[in-house]
């Protein structure tokens, strides 16, 4: 089903939060809202929920405006990031909670829970109570009990947070297959960036109550409209390079390093600009070398990761195969990738 | 190590002295005066021994006959009597007479003693005889001793004689002390009294424990957590007031409202009412006002008590109830309620103690009237001991009363801390010391 929020706002007393936000979700489609802490996306999602109710604009399922509905009336299902399952009741009477107080029959009851504890994998697990689980299996009742009255939405409050890094892996492809199976139209927040582009269709990035950009997670990490969005995104985080336009190229003042930029950057001259170099694009291989010194070396197994202070001061993140020529203290020649550099202006935004 | 042993012992020796002074000395002491039957009459120090009238009575089944002699009066020639005689200003010759033939003897009846006296050579007229006579009745009706030898002693000199046992019948029908006995509890098991003071008493427990300090405690509770939190906290705040008004303010409240000139007889009067004491009209108002005075009070504890045990719901409970379709309704039942076991069953077990040992607020309110409708346990054993319209406090039987409390509250309280699995709250610390 699928949800819009139409001009949406959302204030605490005189503390706005959310104002005039405008968000589509396509039927089946899975969304992320990713930001970091405190840029509203709980509190869209709560309100989504109906446990806020929005202070203007409208929310609908489908052709269903459901703005000044309860939550109780609004078919959906949340998973929230502590869970919240009922300690008292065990795994069945808590997968079965939604439909008891729908007045469904028993056997009904216990039949659907079947159906839905063997989709999440938690079958054997349904006699016991929520204190005698793992973090994991708890996460897969919440799920199941989210989903079992088979709502028109599923929403995930940060549904991994409180689950070690190993588990975190596995329940986010068992979460995308669920969404899958099901069919459900589902929107996850997270702050998370790679949950949201491992799990999502698409991604909206918000920043201080605002939707900075929706995209697809591919498209958004080639193509980041502000350089919060670029910097969000990516594990190891982009490098910016602060410098000015001059003569046709981007030259950082008091130093030798000049990079030519993409035609379709349109730039006046001696305008401030921030160059984003990802770490993937300051390797060997590159076209504009630049020299500087390892000030940091990690090694991740597979790659290593090095920063690198570049003559003039500013530092550059690499990352490579691994290799054993390179030490802290090393002085590197490496290159910038020109083709594959992101050029915003002095405010952050995309040129 | 052993040194901090030492010292901990010092610490606590302030208070452990205190709670022996304190807790453990009154329990003891009632005990010990339970076994007692001790009342105004008797004292708490020793006795005396009289030979009063009932105590004769007592005698008769066992030794009708000393019984009988000692109820009379007997007739003793001695010393006193003869100054007495002396001082009646008759013939002198009589008392030299009387001193010199009979000094010291012992007549069982008045016409024995005035036989004796009419034979006397100096021979009085008939109404002196009998006010000689009257000079040497010696009866031990309601004389009393100090000492069981002083008894003995003058038994013997007016003639009685008696065994060893009987001596000692006599003494403990006549001791006016207290003794040791176990009848103050065969007292309490078989009066009809007592069984109507323990239903008031079981009546009372049941009726402000299930109305107040549970149910009525819970709803205030539930009300206040639905509430936005100012106007939550006002009204919490206003429940709490009957606890934390001195209690005899509280009551003397309750009273204005309820007496003739009161507030509900004004209002009444209104109606064409006549003015009454609505509380003390009848038993079923008197038990109206007990249970409202008490519940008001009790019920600020359950409603703190359930409203922590609420907030420690995390929130997000009742949003997935919420999102879960749950109703206010069925969010109360299903959640609130079910994670309220251990509370609720706390200050049941909590409240049924502090009831069952509290009457001041009935004391100041009905006096455990109209008659004895609403006298409990703790009234009755404080009416019994401590204070009555008799005068004749029976110390004793109180102490048993209160005791029969005691032994509940101990056997409650064991039975409580087994529910509660005190072990695992006092087991010994991991760390080691």
């Amino acid at each position: 089903m699928r949800i819009l929020l139409d001009n949406f706002s959302k204030s605490f007393g005189a503390t706005k939060v959310i104002e005039n936000m405008t968000l589509e979700v396509g039927h089946g489609e899975m969304l992320a809202l990713l930001g970091p802490s405190g840029c509203g996306k709980s509190t869209t999602l709560f309100a989504i929920c109906g446990i806020h109710r929005p202070t203007g604009g409208r929310i609908l399922f489908g052709d269903r405006d459901v703005t000044d509905l309860p939550s109780q009336a609004r078919n959906i299902g949340v998973v929230f990031q502590s869970y919240a399952l009922y300690p008292h009741m065990t795994v069945a009477e808590n997968i079965g909670f939604p439909l008891k107080v729908k007045g469904m029959a028993t056997a009904d009851i216990r039949k659907e829970v079947d159906r839905i504890s063997g989709l999440v994998h938690i079958g054997n697990l349904l006699g016991r109570r929520p204190a005698e689980l793992s973090g994991g299996q708890q996460q897969r009742v919440a799920l199941a009990r989210a989903l079992v009255r088979k709502p028109d939405v599923l929403l995930l409050d940060e549904p991994l947070a409180n689950l070690d890094a190993k588990l975190r892996l596995e329940m986010r492809s068992e979460i995308r297959r669920i969404q899958r199976e099901t069919g459900i139209t589902a929107i996850l927040v997270t702050h998370d960036q790679v949950e949201a582009m491992s799990m999502c269709d698409r991604i909206a990035i918000m920043k201080e109550g605002e939707i900075v950009q929706i995209a697809t997670p591919a498209e958004m990490y080639s193509d980041p409209r502000t350089a919060f969005v670029a910097g969000f995104l990516g594990n190891p985080p982009i490098t910016f390079l602060r410098g000015v336009m001059a003569n046709g190229v981007f030259s950082i003042p008091d130093s030798e390093i000049r990079v030519p930029l993409p035609a379709s950057v349109a730039a006046a001259e001696g305008a401030k600009l921030m160059l984003g170099v990802r770490p993937e694009h300051f390797t060997p291989t590159g076209d504009i070398a630049v020299p500087g010194k390892v000030m940091f070396a990690e090694t991740q197994g597979r790659e290593n990761l090095y920063d690198v202070r570049l003559n003039g001061g500013p530092l550059l993140r690499s990352i490579q195969p691994v290799r054993h020529d390179v030490n802290i203290d090393d002085a590197v020649t490496w290159a910038i990738d020109s083709r594959n550099v992101l050029v915003f202006d002095d405010d952050g935004r995309r040129l | 190590m052993k040194t901090s042993r030492m010292l901990g012992l010092v610490m606590i020796a302030p208070a452990a002295i205190m709670i022996l002074l304190f807790f453990l000395m009154p329990v003891v002491l009632t005990g010990v005066f339970s076994m007692t039957n001790m009342t105004t009459a008797t004292g708490i120090s020793g006795g005396a021994y009289q030979i009063a009238p009932h105590s004769l009575n007592d005698l008769k089944s066992a030794m009708p006959e000393i019984a009988e002699q000692m109820s009379q009066p007997r007739y003793t020639i001695d010393e006193v009597g003869l100054k007495a005689v002396e001082g009646l200003g008759l013939d002198p010759g009589i008392a030299t007479e009387l001193r010199a033939k009979h000094m010291g003897e012992v007549f069982p009846s008045r016409r024995e003693v005035e036989r004796m006296i009419k034979g006397l050579d100096q021979r009085p007229s008939t109404p002196d005889v009998k006010k000689i006579s009257e000079q040497f009745n010696r009866s031990v009706v309601n004389s009393r001793f100090s000492s069981k030898e002083e008894l003995f002693s003058v038994l013997d000199t007016l003639g009685f004689t008696l065994t060893d046992g009987q001596k000692n019948s006599v003494a403990d029908v006549t001791y006016t002390g207290w003794n040791w006995t176990t009848e103050n509890f065969s007292r309490i098991v078989s009066s009809p009294d007592m069984a109507r003071v323990l239903f008031n008493t079981l009546l009372y427990v049941a009726l402000v424990l299930v109305l107040f300090n549970t149910t009525y405690a819970m709803l205030l509770a539930i009300w206040t957590h639905y509430m936005p939190s100012a106007p939550a906290t006002i009204f919490r705040s206003i429940w709490l007031l009957p606890r934390i008004t001195p209690v005899v303010i509280y009551v003397l409240m309750w009273k204005w409202l309820a007496w003739d000139t009161g507030f509900i007889s004004v209002l009444m009067g209104k109606f064409g009412y006549e003015p009454k004491n609505y509380m003390l009209d009848n038993a079923y108002n008197a038990w109206v006002f007990v249970v409202l005075i008490n519940g008001f009070i009790g019920a600020s504890m359950g409603m703190l008590v359930f409203s922590s045990a609420l907030k420690a719901i995390p929130k997000s409970q009742f949003f997935a109830s919420e999102v879960d379709g749950a109703s206010r309704w069925q969010q109360i039942r299903y959640i609130i309620l079910p994670q309220m076991r251990w509370p609720i069953l706390f200050v049941t077990c909590y409240q049924t103690l502090s009831l069952l040992a509290s009457f001041n607020e009935i004391l100041l309110s009905t006096r455990g009237g109209p008659g004895k409708a609403t006298e409990v346990w703790s009234l009755a054993a404080y009416h019994t001991a401590l204070n009555n319209y008799a005068g004749n406090l029976e110390y004793g039987l109180g102490a048993a009363m209160a005791l029969v409390l005691v032994v509940i509250g101990i056997v409650l309280s064991l039975g409580y801390l087994r529910i509660f699995n005190y072990g695992t709250l006092v087991s010994r610390p991991l760390i080691e010391d």
